[in-house]
């Protein structure tokens, strides 16, 4: 039944989007003496301050329904309908905006940009999914965020990947997240939502090339269960960490675990970890020497990768519009009847001076210059963060959900037997 | 076996969607086209298969801008513009020079002769030795004589400044006006939001007036009756667009309307009931934003366009 709904909706879905991505454009004709009355130009008005406190209130609702259902009930059915109801209140209805994925950038640009005056709705939905991961872990993720609810509907044929693959591709959240916060920080850009594959959707006009982006990130997740959130979402990683300590979390089996095994290949996000019972223990000596190399390994990756992330500074840099701008000034186009850039007529427009540009440029430039080795330093812990989690070993007893990449779904509980008594 | 593969394209998928952001925000070359420009690039195709004519000559002339032009009886192509006229055979070799002082916006000759012109805002009478004839009353503060056409004794005068066509007798004697707003008799009202107002006479002596604001040829008794009427409006070549269109018009010597147009400058045949042709000249041909395409055609049905822009006079024929 559930199967058979998702594939209805998608295929409307599609066919919405196809038409369209093949919209064309005309004007009609202008009219001039048939006693038409121009109607005055308004200004749409901003959202109503209630719609805008009716959007919290329904985040704080659904994070606490939905909090309650995975800890308390652990009943899958009501979250499943719980994610349809996010899908359509923040997907459609809400349109993919504010959204707590791209609240990051909100709150990174208020930080570094005091004349940027945050929203409290950004505030909030940046905040309040992280505050009830602090006690809850991801329930956000598994029935609030529409990203993650859409992607859920799909998941039709979810194979595993292996804890290497999860691993190397993991990598990428984090690498999406630095960027993201570089280009907020320095005012570039917002590139979480420049490519947020879904908005197109919930907006039914997606240009051609983000209707397929969105179409093929779908269909990937027909076979890789939610893959914006285990491999590109930069929320996640927000997540992931607040989730590892969490004071409440999903547990599989309710009570002890009987090692029946039922649940091992429930998990469609490979986040189940398997009991790990090490026969011959490492003895001090080699966890010690692990221990060094990994405090010695970790500052040499930050340096390194800060390094790199400094020669990189200027072109990451080129997709500032000051910086564009600037080079353009510097090096105009040559190409015959390649028209003057837009940038630059519209600079010569505002009769600003060359050296102004210029001056703005290199205080970006600068600002590049610290973001870049802050970034590359991050990517070097999160790979010394990668080789240390492989090289310790872990001892488990018990199959559990992994507390940091587990999105609180909910699937693996109807898989254990033990139950408690009603 | 089949499961790998299936996770292989599914990570090459996914590893392609990376690929597209990095390269869309790094690697891909700037826009520099303006967001807000309404291209018309699309409009400027026509089908080649109505693209029968074919240009066979151009001249310039003397004349530092030029405004209007006009065919006599002998063939010979009459040029208005900044301050004077000039008259060149149908080679376009120049035959006179006229200094008329002021500069007309438009121009007639008659079966004698004579070189009407509508300067601002009346008609001047001139011979071809640079004799000015007879000066007309002024037809109002907001007039803009924009074309005149002479059948028998009657004169007509397309004013654009106040949206209505005058009819004249030979001595300049005001008949009546034609194509004011009269919902009693269907007469629509002329829409004219740029100085662009052209009228004719078609060869079977209709006088043929252009409602650009409505895309429209209208057709009237002398005395102001509307008979019939045509209209394109449409983006496409086979129609006019934008606010006021077509600019200028004549006919071919089988009453097929010669139109010209502004914005998307192209030249095109129509027939008498408006259906489209054939291209005469496309939007390639003309510099961007070309306005005042005049058009005039000899008796070996050569169609004679003005080009303000490049300052030449531009000879059109069937291929
Ligand atoms: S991982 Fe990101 S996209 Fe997925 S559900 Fe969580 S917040 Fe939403
Ligand atoms: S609740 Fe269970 S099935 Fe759902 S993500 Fe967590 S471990 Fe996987």
């Amino acid at each position: 039944m559930k199967k058979t709904l998702a594939i209805v909706f998608l295929v409307f879905l599609f066919a919405v989007q196809f038409m369209n991505s093949y919209a064309i454009q005309r004007f009609p004709k202008p009219e001039f003496e048939s006693g038409y009355v121009q109607p005055e130009t308004l200004l749409p008005n901003p959202r109503a301050e209630m719609l805008a406190i009716l959007d919290i209130a329904v985040l704080i609702i659904s994070l606490s329904v939905v909090s309650w259902l995975v800890i308390k009930k652990r009943n899958r059915n009501a979250v499943f309908w719980m994610s349809v109801f996010a899908l359509a209140y923040f997907g459609f209805y809400r349109e993919g905006c504010v959204c707590s994925i791209g609240s990051i950038q909100n709150v990174t640009l208020a930080i570094f940009d005091t004349s940027y005056l945050i929203p409290l709705s950004a505030i909030i939905f940046f905040m309040a999914p992280l505050v009830y991961t602090a006690f809850f872990g991801r329930t956000f993720c598994a029935a609030v965020c529409p990203f993650g609810a859409i992607q859920d509907l799909v998941a039709f044929s979810p194979q595993k990947l292996g804890s290497r693959l999860n691993a190397v591709l993991g990598v990428i959240p984090y690498i999406y997240l630095g960027l993201a916060v570089l280009y907020a920080a320095t005012g570039t850009d917002f590139i979480i939502c420049r490519y947020d594959p879904f908005v197109g959707i919930w907006r039914l006009d997606a240009s051609f090339g983000m209707f397929i982006f969105g179409g093929i990130l779908l269909v990937v997740g027909i076979f890789i269960a939610r893959p914006y959130c285990r491999f590109l979402c930069p929320y996640g990683v927000l997540l992931n960490w607040t989730s590892r300590f969490s004071r409440k979390h999903i547990t599989i089996t309710p009570a002890e675990c009987i090692q029946c095994r039922l649940c091992e290949n429930s998990c469609p996000y490979d986040a189940i970890e398997m009991p790990v019972t090490t026969k011959n223990p490492e003895d001090k000596g080699t966890m010690a020497r692990k221990l060094i190399f990994i405090t010695i390994l970790i500052p040499i990756l930050m340096l390194a990768g800060g390094w790199v992330g400094s020669r990189l500074h200027e072109p990451l840099a080129s997709v500032n519009a000051k910086v564009r701008l600037a080079k353009q000034i510097l090096n105009p186009v040559t190409e015959k009847n390649q028209p003057e850039t837009f940038e630059i007529e519209a600079f010569k427009s505002a009769g600003k001076q060359q050296s102004q540009a210029f001056a703005e440029a290199s205080v970006v430039l600068h600002k590049f210059y610290i973001g870049s080795w802050i970034l590359g330093g991050f990517i070097g812990l999160v790979f010394g963060g990668l080789i240390a989690g492989r090289m310790m070993t872990k001892h488990r007893t018990d199959y559990t959900p992994n507390k940091g990449t587990c999105l609180s779904c909910v699937r693996c509980v109807d898989y254990c037997p033990v139950k408690l008594p009603k | 076996m089949k499961q790998k593969i299936i996770i292989i394209s599914a990570i090459i998928l996914l590893l392609t969607l990376v690929a597209f952001m990095v390269k869309d925000f790094f690697f891909s070359k700037p826009d520099n086209t303006n967001p807000y420009k309404f291209e018309l690039d699309d409009l400027r195709k026509g089908d080649t298969a109505k693209a029968v004519f074919t240009e066979t000559l151009q001249f310039k002339t003397g004349l530092e801008e030029i405004h209007g032009i006009a065919i006599d009886l002998e063939n010979q192509i009459y040029v208005a513009g900044k301050e004077g006229v000039e008259i060149f055979n149908s080679a376009g070799k120049t035959l006179y020079k006229i200094n008329t002082r002021s500069t007309p916006q438009s121009i007639s000759v008659n079966g004698n002769g004579y070189i009407l012109l509508g300067i601002q805002d009346h008609i001047e009478i001139w011979n071809r030795d640079g004799k000015q004839i007879a000066r007309w009353n002024s037809c109002g503060p907001e007039a803009v004589i924009t074309s005149i056409a002479v059948q028998g004794n009657n004169v007509f005068a397309a004013d654009a400044g106040q949206k209505v066509v005058y009819r004249y007798d030979k001595q300049g004697k005001l008949l009546n006006k034609i194509g004011l707003k009269d919902p009693a008799t269907s007469v629509p009202g002329f829409i004219i939001p740029s100085p662009y107002f052209d009228l004719g006479i078609s060869k079977d002596g209709n006088l043929w007036v252009v409602n650009p604001g409505r895309h429209s040829f209208e057709k009237y008794t002398f005395d102001g009756a509307l008979l019939i009427s045509w209209s394109k409006a449409s983006m496409a070549m086979e129609g006019f667009c934008g606010c006021c269109n077509p600019s200028n018009f004549a006919f071919l010597n089988d009453s097929l309307f010669v139109t010209s147009e502004k914005g998307i400058e192209r030249v095109k045949i129509y027939n008498t009931d408006g259906t489209f042709m054939a291209i005469v000249a496309t939007p390639y041909q003309f510099e961007a934003g070309t306005k005042g395409l005049d058009l005039a055609v000899d008796k070996q049905n050569r169609i004679l366009v003005l080009d303000p822009v490049k300052k030449l006079i531009r000879i059109f024929q069937q291929k």
